[in-house]
């Protein structure tokens, strides 16, 4: 699958991402006013880098400062205003906290079908079926719908999905502080077993300076949406830590 | 009266520019408003003015004119209004292309291959779990509009005497089918919203979500089908070969509810009170699509026959009924014109849900 070891996994070029500040709008309001005046509020401001097939890049920053953005648009959430991304045809999955199931539908059904949104057959993710409940611990839950579990059993499912159905990119986005203690340990260990295939490019976005230093190859220091350092997780992290403390 | 001697030339144009204007995403400037009113008002009279020669129809005297005559202008040029701004559009702007449009219609080909299998499973897991904590499982898709069905016939049959030959199966025809048109509209007001969870975890052409919904009513609908199959044979309904056209008019019926949906999705996003409207829109449209009574008969000549002409659904409706219980054919050029005006439905739609999916996510 890969013929050149150092092949790059993910470029991105000069990429902002702008929210429209556009509330609801009802026909009333459309009606009465003629135009409606959007601010924009730019959540990710040319911001570039470069990944590795293999290396794993840690991204951190204060609350609001753009990091889950910029996930969600190398995911494909939603696409980038302006700039480019790459993944040079490497299958990607985000890893996240909250909801990302349909309410009414079994875990079991969740699970398939997540998997299918991630590009798997629906043989190979029920081939992966049993690894997937099992590690998820939540036992005879899977079979309930998902509106019945609580927000860790929430949270131990997502993970158990994305942790078992490997994808060429993962996109772990606070994810790793799930669950109780025991679980805590099991995903860490999981995700360091993920990371250490040195064809799997990991991008996690953390608040814990221990993981991140623990884990990543390089660290990405987002402020305000801009790039404020890219390099070492020592000397990043270093500043990092001066700037919060300060 | 008068007034309309005046709008029917006018109504037409009108709406043909609204619909360039959204195909410009709103951004036509007051000079060129101006020039392509004035192109669309000589084009679309043109068109039907020339139908109408052809009709036999020489010559334009007022005094002449019957209302069905006006009212049928309007109509074919509104219809006519919606078609020409596509290909006009396609001449004159530059922003949009035919070489656009093929990526358009390459993209949502192979969007719908790589995701079709997704729509499918959802739509079985929805199912599933419809009926996972019912009593009656399953029943319930015949036991709700058999209910329905002998609640209309007895009061439109009984009271208000509006019965016609195999009146039961011809409620249930027409209660399947709005049924699945209503719930198909009223549902993709809200399915940006619904699926929440979903769309801000990953990608996927949001059309997809009302597919997938749409094939849950479908198969609703078909069961019901079931029913009225099992209902000609016990009412002794003489089948004719034109009971095959229940298989065209199905699908245009599904691809006419899909263009209207992915539009009313689209707004449903951004609109919070849209799903209001929708709903008094469309519990109007049931009484103007003959759901419960024969529109060519009940209603005032000449609205009914127009209306089942003009209106979509009512027409598909009146067609079914034909088709089954009858023994007569629909006009199968309408039906194919239907086709067609609805797969101008789905290009409209999915184009304007490609071009602004992407903000959906940054608004819910």
């Amino acid at each position: 699958m890969d013929k050149h070891t150092n092949d790059m996994a993910i470029e991105v070029k000069d990429i902002c991402i702008n929210y429209r500040i556009l509330n609801n709008i009802s026909v009333q309001k459309s009606f009465l006013k003629k135009k409606v005046h959007n601010e924009v509020f730019e959540a990710v401001k040319h911001v570039s880098f470069q990944l590795e097939k293999g290396e794993i890049l840690g991204v951190i920053g204060q609350n609001g400062s753009g990091k889950s953005t910029l996930l969600r648009s190398i995911a494909g959430v939603f696409a980038p205003n302006s700039g480019e991304i790459d993944l040079h045809g490497n299958t990607v999955s985000l890893m996240a906290l909250g909801v990302g199931f349909k309410d009414s539908l079994s875990g079991r059904e969740n699970i398939i079908l997540s998997g299918m949104l991630l590009g798997f057959k629906e043989k190979e993710i029920q081939d992966r079926m049993e690894e997937i409940v099992e590690f998820s611990e939540l036992g005879e839950f899977i079979d309930r719908p998902v509106r019945t579990y609580s927000s860790g059993m929430h949270s131990k499912l997502a993970f158990s999905i994305t942790a078992m159905l490997e994808t060429d990119i993962m996109l772990v986005d606070e994810v790793l502080s799930v669950g109780d203690e025991r679980f805590k340990k099991k995903s860490l260990a999981r995700m360091k077993e993920l990371i250490s295939d040195k064809n799997r490019t990991v991008i996690i976005v953390s608040h814990s300076i221990p993981t991140l230093k623990e884990l990543c190859d390089r660290v990405l220091w987002l402020h305000a949406g801009e790039v404020k350092q890219l390099g070492e997780p020592e000397a990043v992290l270093k500043e990092y830590g001066r700037f919060m403390g300060a | 009266m008068e007034y309309l001697n005046f709008f029917m030339f006018i109504i037409p144009p009108l709406f043909a520019l609204l619909i360039h204007n959204y195909l410009r995403h709103g951004e036509l400037s007051n000079k060129r408003k101006i020039v392509f009113a004035i192109v669309y008002f000589i084009l679309l009279n043109a068109i039907t003015l020339g139908m109408s020669w052809l009709r036999g129809v020489k010559g334009l005297r007022f005094e002449d004119m019957t209302l069905t005559y006006k009212i049928k202008y309007i109509s074919l040029g509104t219809v006519m209004g919606f078609v020409l701004p596509f290909p006009i559009c396609l001449l004159t702007e530059d922003q949009i292309t035919l070489g656009g449009l093929k990526r358009y219609i390459k993209r949502f080909c192979q969007d719908m291959k790589k995701y079709t299998a997704y729509a499918i499973r959802m739509a079985k897991a929805d199912l599933g779990a419809e009926v996972a904590n019912a009593y009656l499982d399953w029943l319930w898709w015949m036991i709700e509009p058999v209910c329905n069905m002998l609640m209309y016939t007895l009061i439109f049959g009984v009271v208000f005497r509006a019965s016609e030959p195999f009146f039961p199966i011809f409620i249930f025809i027409g209660i399947s089918m709005w049924g699945f048109f209503s719930r198909s509209i009223s549902g993709s007001v809200n399915t940006v919203r619904v699926n929440k969870g979903i769309i801000t975890k990953i990608y996927m052409p949001k059309y997809i979500l009302l597919f997938s919904k749409m094939l849950v009513n479908g198969f609703k609908m078909l069961v019901s089908f079931g029913v009225v199959a099992v209902m000609m044979i016990v009412f002794r309904v003489t089948p004719t070969p034109y009971i095959l056209y229940a298989i065209p008019i199905l699908i245009v019926l599904f691809l006419f509810s899909f263009g209207v949906g992915t539009i009313m999705m689209h707004y449903g996003v951004y609109v919070s009170d849209l799903s209001y409207i929708t709903g008094i829109v469309l519990s109007m449209m049931v009484f103007m699509t003959g759901t419960f009574y024969s529109l060519s008969k009940r209603f005032p000549q000449p609205f009914g026959e127009l209306m089942e002409q003009y209106n979509p659904v009512a027409f598909l409706i009146a067609s079914m009924r034909k088709a089954l219980l009858y023994g007569q054919a629909p006009a199968w050029e309408l039906l194919l014109f239907w086709g067609f005006i609805s797969l101008g439905l789905i290009a409209l739609g999915a184009f304007t849900i490609y071009s602004n999916e992407n903000a959906y996510v940054k608004v819910i």
